[in-house]
This record gives C-alpha cells, sequence and structure tokens, in this order.
C-alpha cells in the first residue's frame, strides 16, 4: 500500500499536521521512534501558548504563533483540552527595560496581538503581590495562555486516528528515497512504508532526518537546551500569570509559569550543545535559573521544588521557523528549526502545512466524515459526586486510590493505559493521568502502575518500562512464583 | 451514620499502637488503613533487630508488626483495611474523613477527634537537584526494598547509594546478599546518617566502603543507569574538583531522607515545623487542631520502632482522655525550642493547663561527640545538665523534664554541648 503523506516525529508538530491531513481524503501515517508520542521537546518545555509579541514581524514565528494563540481555543472545545487562560507580564525594573516594553508593546501589536497594554507598579503588584519589589512596569498580555502539552499532542494524534491516520511509534526512520514519484522509507526495525510525500516533523533530529533524503541540508539545528525546576502543586496561589523578563539576545530568558494544574515551572536557561537528546541537568544550569528567577518574583518557595528537568530546543541556523517543500526532492516537506514558539504555533504549522503547501499542489478532497471532537478521560477526582456514584457503579477499581499525591485512582490509570495511543509506561501512565507526577513522585505508586500496565497488556513486569525503549526497572526475579 | 469518637488513620506501628492504648469499651473508635493488612513500613522490613527496648527481644519487621496485630485483635474496634484517607476538614467541632475504598466507592465518616499515624515517604532525586540524565534505575532505596522483599524482584546488579540513612544501609546488605555488586555509600555529611549498628553490620561486615563528605556530581544513561562520578564537597557543600571518582553501576539508590507523610491532609492546615515537616504538638501529642493528634513517623521520622510504640501509645491515650475526660486544652502554654547543635524537640510546646507530673523530650543533635552535655535552660536559667554519650545525628535521643523542675512561663531550650568529639 502506498500512503499519500508519511510524517516523521509524533512531537506536537507532526501531531498537529496528522490532524490537519485527516480533515481530507488522504491516507497519512505518522511514525515515532519512541515508545509514546510526545517525548522529547513536546514532553519538556514551559508549557506556554505565548500571545506573539516575541517574534520578529513578518516571521512565519510571528504569523504562526499568533494564529496558533486563537485556535487553542478551538482545539480547547475540539479536543477537551487543558487550557489556562492566565495571562502574562513582561516586568522591567528602570527606565532601559520600560523602553524594552514599549518596543514589545509595538511588536505585539504589529503582530496582532489583542489586548496588550503597559501597567504601572503598583496595579501590576495588586494583581501579582509576590513580584520583586524593584518592578517598575509590567507589560500586560492576557492572551498568553497555558496548556499541558504532550496531553495536546496526544490528543491530537487520538483525534486524528479516529479519522483515519495510522500512527505507528518505535519505527525509528533510518533510510528514505525516491523512486518513480514514491518514496520508500525504511525504519531500524526493518518495516518499509511507501508513500507519496514526506513530512520531516522530527524536531531537533530534523537535520538528520532530511540528510536521509536530499545532500544539501539548507539548514542546521543548533540544539539549545533549557533547564527547570518544578515546584509541586501546593503553592498553588503564589503566582498567577506567567512572568517573563525583558528579553535580551538569548531569548526570553529565565521565566516563572504557572501550570494547569498548580505546579510552577522555573526556567529556562539556554545553553547551546551539540546533541540533540543530551537532557541532563547541571548545577551551574540551575543556580543561573536561579538567579534570573530572583529579577521576577520574591520569596520562592524551593522547598516545594519536587523536579528538575531539560529540553532540548530545536533551534536552526535558518532562525525562523524552516517550512517548505525541500528544492532538491520534490514532495519532501521540511517543518523545520521548529523551536519556541512551536507549542503556540502548532496548531498553525500544521494548517500551513496543509493548505499553504500541499494544497497549492494538490487538491485534496475534504473528508466528509471528520470528526473534529475528543473526550479526555475524566478523573475521578475531577467528577461531580453524581457522576463518582455512577462510574463506581460501573466500575469499582474507582474505588482504589493509587496515588495518593494526585488522588489518582485504578479505575482513571486504567483507562489511560487503554487509549487510543495507550499509557503504556510509566511515565506514559505519569504524562496522562498525573500518578506520580506529585511530592513522592511515584515513591508509593509506581510498582502499583507497573503492575497495573503488565496486567491490563499482558505483560511481565520486567517488560514495562519507565521511560524510553529498554528502560525496565525491574530486572529479574529473585522468588519462584506462588 | 453516628460519628465516631476516634478514627486512627494509618494502621502501621504507629496506628496499631494508638489503637490499643486508646481503646475503650465505651469509645467508637475506627482504623483506617489502605493497605490490605495491617503494620505498615514494618512488612518490607525482613531484617531483625525490631523490638530490643520494648518487647526486649530481637525481632524481624513483620514479627514485630504481627505482636502489635495480635495485641488489638480481640478489642473489637472497628478495622477498616484496603481504604484510603482521601482528606480530612473540621466543622463545627467535628472532623469529616473522605475515604475511599472499592466496596463502597468515596464516602465520608465523622469524628470528634483524630490521630494522624500515616507514616511518611521517602525524599527523591528530584527534591535533591540530583545533576546529570535522568535514566530509570535511579529510585528510593525503599521502593528497590518493597521490590525485593515484598514483590520478589531485583531491580539492579551493580548498585551504589547515595546518602546513608538507615534504609540505604540496610540495603546495601540486602542487595549483596541477593548477589548484586555493591559498589559503595557516599554520604554528603561528614559523618554517616544511620544507626552506628548499621554501618557495623550492614557495610563494615560486608566491605562495602562508605565515602564520607561526597556526594553524586554526575549521572549518565540515556535509557537505563550506565555510571555516576561521585565527588568530595568542602565545608559548603561545594564539590572539590579533582576528587571525582566514577562508577559503572545500573542502579542508584538515595537514602536521602524520610518526610512526614501528611500532604493529605493539607486542607486541615495545622502549624507544620519546617524542622520536622511534621505537625507542630504540645505533650498531649495535641496539633494546632483541638482534637487532632499526631504521632509515629507521620508526626516526626523516628530511626526506632520501639519509639514509634511509645509515642503513638502516649498519643492513643492522650486522645482517649481527651474524649472520655472531655479535656479542653489550655492557652497557657510554654515552648520547647532547640538551641545550640540541637535540630529539633518535641513536642514543641507544654500545655500547663493539663496536669501532666512530667514530659519526654525527644530531639536529634547536629553533631556527632563521643562526650557531651545536654543543658536545659528555662529562660537564662539552667535547670539542669544530663552527660550523654555517644552522639550522633541519626539516633533520636530523649530527655524527662519535670513539671517541679519548670521555674517561670519562659520557653525551654536544650543546648548540647561537644565535649570530646
Ligand atoms: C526548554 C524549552 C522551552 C520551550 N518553551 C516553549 C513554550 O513555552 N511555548 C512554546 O510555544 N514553545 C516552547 N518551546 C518549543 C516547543 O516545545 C517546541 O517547538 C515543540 O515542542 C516542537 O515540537 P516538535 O514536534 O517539532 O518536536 P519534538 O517534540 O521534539 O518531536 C519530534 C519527534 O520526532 C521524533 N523523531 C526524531 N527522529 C525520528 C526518526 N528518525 N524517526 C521517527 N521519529 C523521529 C522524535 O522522537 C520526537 O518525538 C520550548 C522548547 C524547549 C526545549
Ligand atoms: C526501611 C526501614 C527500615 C527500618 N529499620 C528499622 C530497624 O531496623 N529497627 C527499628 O527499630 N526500626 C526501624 N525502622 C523504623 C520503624 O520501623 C518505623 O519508623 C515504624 O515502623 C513506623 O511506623 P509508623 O506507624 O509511624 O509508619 P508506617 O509503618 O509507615 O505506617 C503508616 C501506615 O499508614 C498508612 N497510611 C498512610 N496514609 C494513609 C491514608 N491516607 N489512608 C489510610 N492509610 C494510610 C500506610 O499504608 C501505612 O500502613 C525502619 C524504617 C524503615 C522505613
Amino acid at each position: 500500500m502506498t500512503y499519500d503523506f508519511l510524517i516523521i516525529g509524533g512531537g506536537i508538530t507532526g501531531a498537529a499536521i496528522a490532524r490537519e491531513l485527516t480533515k481530507y481524503e488522504a491516507k497519512t501515517i505518522l511514525l515515532e521512534k519512541e515508545n509514546d508520542a510526545g517525548n522529547h521537546a513536546t514532553s519538556a518545555n514551559s508549557a506556554i501558548i505565548h500571545s506573539g509579541h516575541d517574534p520578529m514581524p513578518g516571521s512565519l514565528k510571528a504569523l504562526l504563533n499568533v494564529e496558533g494563540n486563537k485556535l487553542y481555543d478551538v482545539l480547547e472545545e475540539e479536543l477537551d483540552i487543558p487550557l489556562f487562560k492566565n495571562g502574562a507580564f513582561m516586568v522591567a525594573h528602570n527606565d532601559e527595560e520600560e523602553k524594552v516594553l514599549e518596543k514589545y508593546l509595538g511588536r505585539a501589536k504589529e503582530n496582532g496581538v489583542p489586548g496588550v497594554k503597559i501597567l504601572d507598579a503598583k496595579t501590576a503588584r495588586q494583581l501579582e503581590p509576590n513580584l520583586v519589589d524593584s518592578v517598575s512596569k509590567v507589560l500586560s498580555l492576557p492572551t498568553t495562555k497555558v496548556t499541558y502539552p504532550w496531553e495536546v499532542a496526544i490528543a491530537m494524534i487520538e483525534n486524528a486516528m479516529d479519522n483515519g491516520l495510522v500512527f505507528a511509534k518505535k519505527k525509528e526512520v533510518n533510510i528514505i528515497y525516491r523512486e518513480d514519484n514514491v518514496f520508500t522509507v525504511k525504519t531500524r526495525d526493518g518495516s518499509t512504508y511507501k508513500s507519496r510525500y514526506v513530512i520531516n516533523a522530527a524536531g531537533a533530529y530534523a537535520a538528520r532526518v532530511a540528510a536521509l533524503s536530499e545532500e544539501a541540508v539548507p539548514y542546521r539545528i543548533t540544539p539549545r537546551k533549557g533547564e527547570y525546576f518544578v515546584l509541586d502543586r501546593r503553592v498553588q496561589g503564589f503566582l498567577s500569570r506567567t512572568l517573563y523578563p525583558t528579553p535580551s539576545e538569548k531569548g526570553k530568558g529565565i521565566l516563572m509559569v504557572p501550570q494547569y494544574h498548580g505546579n510552577i515551572l522555573i526556567g529556562p536557561n539556554s545553553v547551546y550543545q551539540d546533541s540533540p537528546d543530551d537532557v541532563s541537568t547541571s548545577k551551574a544550569g540551575l543556580s543561573s535559573v536561579k538567579a534570573g528567577a530572583e529579577l521576577l518574583t520574591k520569596n520562592i518557595p524551593y522547598h516545594k521544588n519536587i523536579r528538575t528537568f531539560a529540553g532540548v530546543r530545536a533551534s536552526s541556523t535558518h532562525g525562523d521557523f524552516y517550512i517548505r517543500e525541500s528544492l532538491q526532492k520534490e514532495n519532501f516537506i521540511h517543518v523545520a528549526g521548529i523551536d519556541s514558539p512551536g507549542l503556540s504555533a502548532a496548531p498553525a504549522i500544521g494548517r500551513y502545512v496543509v493548505e499553504a503547501i500541499i494544497m497549492k499542489k494538490e487538491s485534496l478532497k475534504p473528508n466528509e466524515a471528520f470528526n473534529p471532537i475528543r473526550k479526555h478521560v475524566k478523573l475521578f477526582d475531577d467528577m461531580s459526586e453524581s457522576e463518582k456514584e455512577e462510574a463506581f457503579k460501573m466500575d469499582n477499581r474507582y474505588g482504589n486510590l493509587v496515588c495518593k499525591c494526585e488522588r489518582i485512582t485504578e479505575g482513571d490509570i486504567v483507562r489511560h493505559i487503554q487509549r487510543n495511543v495507550p499509557g503504556d509506561t510509566i511515565k506514559g501512565v505519569k504524562k496522562r493521568s498525573r500518578a506520580g507526577a506529585g511530592l513522592c513522585q511515584g515513591g508509593y505508586c509506581e510498582h502499583q502502575v507497573m503492575k497495573l500496565i503488565a496486567r491490563e497488556l499482558g505483560k511481565d513486569v520486567t517488560e514495562v518500562d519507565y521511560f524510553s525503549n529498554h528502560s525496565n526497572i525491574l530486572k529479574e526475579e529473585t522468588k519462584v512464583k506462588k | 451514620m453516628k460519628p465516631y469518637d476516634i478514627v486512627i488513620i494509618g494502621g502501621g506501628a504507629g496506628g496499631v499502637a494508638a489503637l490499643k492504648s486508646a481503646y475503650d469499651e465505651s469509645l467508637r473508635i475506627l482504623l483506617i488503613e489502605r493497605d490490605k493488612t495491617l503494620g505498615g513500613i514494618l512488612k518490607q522490613c525482613i531484617h531483625n533487630g525490631f523490638g530490643l527496648h520494648h518487647y526486649k527481644e530481637e525481632l524481624t519487621g513483620p514479627e514485630y508488626a504481627e505482636r502489635g496485630i495480635r495485641e488489638i485483635e480481640g478489642l473489637g474496634a472497628d478495622v477498616l483495611v484496603d481504604t484510603t484517607v482521601m482528606d480530612v476538614n473540621k466543622e463545627n467541632g467535628r472532623f469529616s474523613i473522605n475515604v475511599i475504598n472499592t466496596d463502597k466507592g468515596a464516602f465520608t465518616l465523622e469524628s470528634k477527634a483524630v490521630i494522624l499515624s500515616s507514616g511518611c515517604y521517602e525524599r527523591t532525586s528530584g527534591a535533591i537537584q540530583l545533576p546529570g540524565d535522568r535514566p530509570a534505575g535511579i529510585m528510593p532505596a525503599g521502593s528497590a526494598q518493597r521490590y525485593l522483599n515484598i514483590d520478589g524482584y531485583l531491580v539492579g546488579r551493580k548498585v551504589f547509594i547515595l546518602g546513608s540513612g538507615d534504609i540505604g544501609l540496610i540495603m546495601a546488605r540486602r542487595m549483596r546478599l541477593e548477589g548484586a555488586d555493591v559498589l559503595g555509600v557516599a554520604e554528603l555529611m561528614p559523618h554517616s546518617n544511620g544507626l552506628t549498628r548499621n554501618i557495623v553490620q550492614c557495610l563494615h561486615d560486608f566491605d562495602i566502603p562508605l565515602y564520607l563528605s561526597h556526594t553524586v556530581t554526575d549521572i549518565r544513561g540515556e535509557s537505563v543507569l550506565e555510571g555516576i562520578t561521585i565527588s568530595e564537597v568542602d565545608e559548603q557543600f561545594n564539590a572539590i574538583e579533582g576528587s571525582e571518582k566514577h562508577f559503572e553501576v545500573d542502579t542508584l539508590l538515595l537514602s536521602v531522607g524520610l518526610i512526614p507523610d501528611i500532604g493529605m491532609f493539607d486542607s486541615l492546615k495545622f502549624d507544620i515545623s519546617p524542622k520536622t515537616n511534621g505537625a507542630i504538638v504540645d505533650h498531649t501529642y495535641q496539633t494546632s487542631i483541638e482534637g487532632l493528634f499526631a504521632c509515629g513517623n507521620a508526626l516526626h521520622v523516628h530511626d526506632l520502632v520501639d519509639f514509634v510504640t511509645e509515642e503513638a501509645t502516649k498519643a492513643g491515650k492522650q486522645a482517649k482522655d481527651y474524649i472520655l475526660k472531655n479535656k479542653k486544652r489550655s492557652h497557657n502554654t510554654i515552648d520547647l525550642t532547640p538551641k545550640g547543635n540541637i535540630s529539633y524537640l518535641l513536642p514543641q510546646k507544654l500545655d500547663m493547663g493539663d496536669a501532666f507530673e512530667e514530659v519526654t523530650v525527644s530531639f536529634r543533635t547536629t553533631t556527632n561527640a563521643m562526650t557531651g552535655k545536654f543543658h536545659v535552660y528555662q529562660g537564662d536559667t539552667l535547670l539542669f545538665t544530663k552527660k550523654a554519650k555517644f552522639i550522633v545525628p541519626a539516633e533520636m535521643e530523649k530527655l524527662t523534664i519535670k513539671r517541679d523542675q519548670l521555674i517561670n512561663k519562659d520557653p525551654i531550650n536544650i543546648e548540647f554541648e561537644v565535649i570530646n568529639v
């Protein structure tokens, strides 16, 4: 069988393109090398849906960020995704920084960002009492939002699957060639796929994937790491809005970002590195994050820190997003250099790839059966009293509390294991249900989650991965089975 | 449903002892445990060394638990296992306790008094900001202990341990006995954080090196742990360049601290000590909320179960008196606060309205010493001094203050004077 479209990379970019394509009559497949969707940049970022105040006017980033921001409101309706409409402040401490606020006020207006204005320190402090005393003015960016990024990617893929997408994970593309107007794409495990188009959405690996197909890749990826602290959701109330410092040449700077579930992220710094997959943290890096956050709020409750992590931005030598058909290989579409605001722009990137590139070459018929609606798996703890009663009557596993920190039951976890894109690793369950995302970081529930995954999928517990491929926690059984 | 007089949350050694002493035929008492059986953390502690104080003999953890359970079996108090307390609130002088189980789903119970004995959880790699990669193979020692002793699975074959807490030491020996290579234990402090007997029996007897003033400064491994680097630290705990040692391991166990597991009771908003991370209590083990008692590892982390039993027995008795004698707390209190070389005192308050004759104060020092003296002050006045030997921060100390030794309302301080290091 020959697909019409083969997408490489199951991050938010590939997911958005895949979903957009299922709105048309076409055979589409999405390949992902990891054991789950959204395991790279899509699960290690600030989770902000930026307003669009930052990119240079006229750039693709500006265009797609502002449009993407609006599309998230549509996705909230259609895909039932978490969206926290909390707004943001960019803070200034002195005359010079206030001039920077003016500049971004102008830029935001030029980019078409609604509602932006400059507030005095007193007004800002009434809204955010923990702002540092030295703040003199803030730029208010009310359309800034926060989402739960991997859930968005997974939701897009699940909805696309409902509408005909084929999604295959653990498929690392390592060979691409084109004969008779058809691409042959092979993966490391020996599978072969044929497709008329190849869409490269491989994030920080985009240049490597492109190099499988063309000799002179027109961009280089210059991976850029960002490190974070994660404060427990019990800090809720410390901060409502996302806080940005005034940007420098190095980027947006260290931010403080209240998350949908109440946690606060502090970061990221910006460190260039060669490797696209080095997500290690360092003492020096985290110290620089702390130093940056000192410009934002006072008395940061670091004693509530539950985790540190890092993500890698797929920045490119091109600067702007590089989204266009290859000049060397027809029907090969580069979607590269998708660093920030890639998450914000993703829904618009999906549209742009289909409407501005593919539809220029193809006349695809709309998929009349396309259903844009997907419902999220509602957690027991989020249900009303009557819903709880009803749910428990149907399935008494809702009565077994597995993760006490985030109040997740066996009934919830089983449903996340059984999803279209299943949570079949310990972190996969954590990403979907938040079991293990709390204070004790899985110390109490990890063994139970592991047993549930094994039970539901008919595996041995030694076959259950923690995160990436072949990362099982249990190595061997010591006793004879009872 | 008729309200309970006392609900005890958590059926480990603490909850079981609290039930035994709180029990009275005229009271409605309920013990709630989320696991299928009572016993708590003891069930996975299959080594011996339990009960030397309380039972005057050496038992394993499960044996110790079994004894306690047998002592409450005939009582006729209600015990609800496989049931988790989700949260607790207090309104109009009553506690409402939201629980969940697979029999009835989510429901609410009422009680006049509550005893928190929900144990503790282990500090994680994220909380201590371990640098480097975050592969599989890094876990709290107690989790590995559970996988090994309860589930029967080994988590790795080449092991390093960060932190010299007791669970880490016990697991060093346990993994070695199971055939794993245990390459060492690194401890940030210049002294061990575990009981002396565990250092001797778990490390020395098995030639497992203990690296004091060392910490893990790098972790490598893409999907599973491949290796770690440890470095010596200076007095400010900064890594000393050039002191790095590399180990190829597939497992890093963390024994870097235990924290009272009371996050589920946040909505009660009782006062919490930043030192113990548990409730602030008076000598009746009552928290800042009247009728709410705490004991065991949910109050402060204990190294010996015998002391948990002792403390929980007192807390249970106090809860019983609170109900039966309708005891009200007075606002006539004296604070107990740590002074030099002491990290915390417990209880943190004396309720002088209560007719007590003496009170046992538990505390930990911040340094170790061969010999030293504990000085007990009230205000600026020295009340008495007690000599002490072989003092280590890992071992909880106790001393008794008699009511008639007190001279006024000033705070009581305890100070540790080191004589011989
Ligand atoms: C620290 C940091 C902070 C950020 N903060 C924000 C923010 O607040 N707001 C915002 O809008 N954006 C933010 N971004 C940017 C945003 O996270 C990314 O732009 C977005 O997640 C990119 O998604 P993606 O799908 O392009 O890449 P990825 O999520 O990295 O997905 C690429 C996928 O391709 C797969 N792949 C690679 N090679 C192959 C192969 N050969 N075969 C098969 N599959 C392959 C990978 O496994 C991966 O899953 C941030 C990024 C970082 C790193
Ligand atoms: C690994 C390890 C090794 C030790 N080794 C020794 C030793 O060698 N010698 C020695 O004397 N002491 C030792 N100790 C110390 C001693 O055993 C413990 O301090 C003691 O058993 C703790 O008792 P506890 O009742 O306070 O807590 P736990 O035993 O932890 O009991 C708490 C109980 O509460 C339940 N619970 C918690 N939250 C809820 C909720 N919301 N709803 C319902 N139930 C809940 C839990 O399931 C658990 O059963 C060791 C401790 C550990 C952890």
